[in-house]
């Protein structure tokens, strides 16, 4: 019936709903939502920051100047702060990633095989990741107190005076660390254990027949073929530990003696205790340039060692 | 006519009749969600609409770590309050920004509001020249709350009774924090304020010993922290931290409103968190130091936001809400800076939980303390200082050199 009706229209004049037409409507629609969405939420708010990072704009008396570069010179010449807190970042990052790649790995060549308990110990080391980073915090923050703390009083019992943890910067930071480590190794966990389950048995079987051990078998197969899923999971860490902000915030708010003001955070503090937009978006921008320079790094040496 | 247009017309015609009787809806952010504190401005609100039957006020809580900076996107994003609670530390960022508006057209215009009956010293945060920012609702000096069980466990006489003898000082005092941890095993003698000393209220904690003691945190631009009486002030709690323990040390926790601290320092609203207490407690002066008496105030005004839509009707609720009866009605939580509710007897008997001749120390206190300090830079005041404050609470700092470092970190920004 449609199909009779644009013939007959054909014969008087060109359509303009062509199939061809149709079809590219139709498939804008289909993607519309994510276009939208994509457009709103993510490049219209970029676009907004850069605009931002080049104005000084102070939020509560809604004054924006256009300053150039300005910014940007002041955090990365003239802020001694800032390099404090570039610091503070990649010490947080490079505590982070070994350990938490690490122990993913070693739970998950655990927990990978079916057997006793096994639901039961991936359930517990993912459990942490789904839970409220504000329930952990608090959790954590009674754990480490000073000498009353659980952690101290242990330490106490095999005859170790533990640290204030949270209120001695070097200490701070190895327990912030640890913390979030234990909070996200669940994660890389799964993905180690989905890796590990989709390497075929056969390799491992003929290497046994070759006469390989198990620290061989692992080293000489397994850790091979785990590499492009280990250079998804650093990337993914590392991206994650830059970006840090939940954590810091409810453990430690930065201190003590800015001893874990990481970027994230120093960023919040510009933008929402002081007001000043402008410098923040500058600092959110640079903040954008380390963790797009780790990331491509990282997969340049992966297509290097692989080539 | 057209159905289309029919119907246009129609609801045109409607907005036009009901738009004079729609209600109005006034919007207060404040910072508490105590269902007593509430209670007392809903019945406020209610009295409002009395005479302004076409007017209603909702109550929006903010909790108070994020009250500032939520306020400021709110007012950023286009989506202000009319008007609402306003910390003393952050009015004079609010009024040099321009967004808060002049009341005292609207205070003067107010039938029997006696604008005159405010304690000056008072009213000096929320003036500037002619102009009033702000109406402080609660002028609440910090009081030492005291756990009466612990005092007896110790042998002790309270701070009340050393008050009345004059042995109510900072010597006394560190004497007393010390026996009561000693005699109370596992027990704090003091909290600082809400235990947070060591981070968010620091001023709160270092402000009352070094007024005792005759310093200053800064003024007209000059940095007090490392004069010798504010040095000697924070070396007195120092000691008491680290070498008295007596004091919750940094890392530690101690609430005394669940029994795990002899005393503590706080506002007479936090009276509500003990309602229930299951041991004695009571209030008392803060103690003296070598400079004397030197009650410290907190405040929070009233302030109508510069966006609002509905200025001149939130100026009138501001009026009513802080006229004569209306402060008597929140004094039971919020002390009023009006000096004839002050001075009543409406005042000492406002307060449930706390006794008349306790409360009298909370009027006392009102007419001869000084606000904390505040600057319109206090957020990055308050950044520069926190890292070095840190350093000071260390058990081996030099807390001389430690409160020079904050007079460095901090001399830009006065």
């Amino acid at each position: 019936m449609t199909g009779h009706i644009r013939t007959g229209t054909t014969a008087t004049r060109a359509p303009w709903l062509t199939l061809r037409r149709r079809e590219m409507f139709e498939g804008w629609l289909f993607v519309s939502p994510t276009v939208i969405g994509f457009l709103i939420f993510f490049l219209g708010p970029l676009i907004a920051v850069i605009i931002y990072s080049l104005s000084e704009w102070n939020l509560l008396s809604q004054q924006m100047t256009y300053i150039g570069t300005a910014n940007y010179r002041d955090a990365l010449i003239q802020n001694p702060d800032f390099w404090h807190v570039i610091r503070n970042s990649v010490i947080f990052a490079a505590g982070l990633v070994p350990l938490n790649m690490t122990l993913a790995l070693a739970l998950a060549l655990a927990l990978c095989r079916p057997g006793r308990g096994v639901v039961f110990f991936r359930t517990a080391f993912f459990a942490p990741v789904v839970t409220s980073a504000v329930a952990w915090a608090i959790v954590w923050k009674f754990l480490l107190q000073g000498e009353a703390g659980a952690v101290n009083q242990m330490l106490a019992v095999i005859g170790i005076d533990g640290p204030n943890w949270l209120r001695e910067p070097d200490w701070a930071m190895a327990a912030v660390i640890v913390t979030r480590v234990l909070k996200m190794v669940g994660l890389n966990m799964i993905l180690y254990i989905a890796a590990l389950q989709s390497i075929p048995r056969d390799y491992e079987d003929a290497a046994r027949l070759e006469g390989a051990g198990n620290w061989q078998i692992f080293r000489m197969v397994t850790w091979p073929l785990l590499a492009p899923s280990t250079l998804i999971i650093m990337v993914i860490t590392t991206i994650g530990s830059f970006k840090v902000f939940d954590h810091i915030y409810l453990m430690t708010g930065g201190g003590p003696e800015n001893g874990t003001l990481v970027l994230a955070f120093y960023i919040y503090e510009q933008a929402f205790e002081f007001f000043n937009v402008g410098y923040a978006s500058a600092l959110a921008m640079i903040m954008f340039a380390i963790v797009l320079v780790l990331a491509l790094v990282q997969i340049m040496l992966r297509q290097k060692g692989s080539a | 006519m057209h159905p289309r247009r029919l119907a246009a017309t129609t609801f045109a015609a409607m907005t036009f009749i009901t738009a004079p009787l729609a209600a109005e809806e006034l919007r207060f952010t404040l910072w508490t969600g105590n269902d007593a504190h509430l209670a007392i401005f809903n019945e406020i609100a209610e009295g409002f609409t009395e005479t302004h039957p076409d007017v209603t006020v909702s109550f929006e809580s903010i909790p108070a770590a994020d009250y500032t900076q939520k306020l400021t996107f709110q007012l950023a994003g286009g989506n202000p309050p009319d008007l609402g609670w306003m910390f003393e530390d952050v009015i004079p960022g609010f009024v040099e920004a321009g967004v808060v508006e002049d009341l005292r057209p609207a205070l003067e215009a107010a039938e029997g509001y006696e604008l005159e009956d405010f304690s000056q010293p008072a009213m000096a945060l929320w003036s500037e020249k002619d102009a009033i920012h702000g109406v402080p609702f609660s002028t609440s000096p910090f009081m030492i709350y005291y756990n009466k069980a612990m005092f007896d466990a110790a042998g002790l006489e309270t701070p009340p009774e050393l008050a009345a003898k004059g042995e109510w000082d900072m010597e006394k005092f560190r004497e007393v924090a010390a026996a009561l941890a000693k005699a109370n095993s596992g027990k704090w003698g003091f909290e600082f304020k809400d235990g947070q000393a060591y981070d968010s209220r620091i001023l709160h904690a270092i402000m009352p010993p070094i007024r005792a003691y005759g310093g200053y945190a800064w003024r007209d631009g000059d940095c007090g922290f490392d004069e010798p009486e504010a040095v000697e002030a924070i070396t007195q709690l120092h000691d008491m931290v680290f070498e008295d323990k007596s004091i919750v040390p940094p890392g530690e926790q101690g609430d005394f409103f669940s029994g795990n601290s002899a005393m503590t320092v706080n506002q007479i609203s936090r009276a509500s968190l003990l309602a229930d207490a299951d041991f004695e407690w009571g209030i008392a002066p803060l103690p003296t130091g070598p400079a004397g008496a030197s009650p410290i105030i907190g405040q929070a005004g009233i302030v109508v936001f510069s966006q609002s839509k509905k200025q001149e009707l939130a100026k009138e609720f501001v009026a009513y809400m802080t006229n004569p009866e209306n402060s008597e009605l929140m004094a039971e939580f919020f002390p009023p800076a009006r000096l004839s509710v002050l001075q009543s007897d409406t005042f000492v008997a406002a307060n449930d939980l706390i006794p008349s001749e306790q409360m009298a120390y909370v009027g006392k206190a009102i007419e001869e303390g000084n606000v904390l300090p505040s600057h319109p830079r206090y957020a990055q005041i308050y950044a520069a200082m926190k890292p070095r404050m840190d350093a000071l609470w260390r058990a081996d700092a030099d807390v001389q050199a430690s409160l020079e470092a904050v007079c460095t970190a901090i001399e830009d920004q006065l």
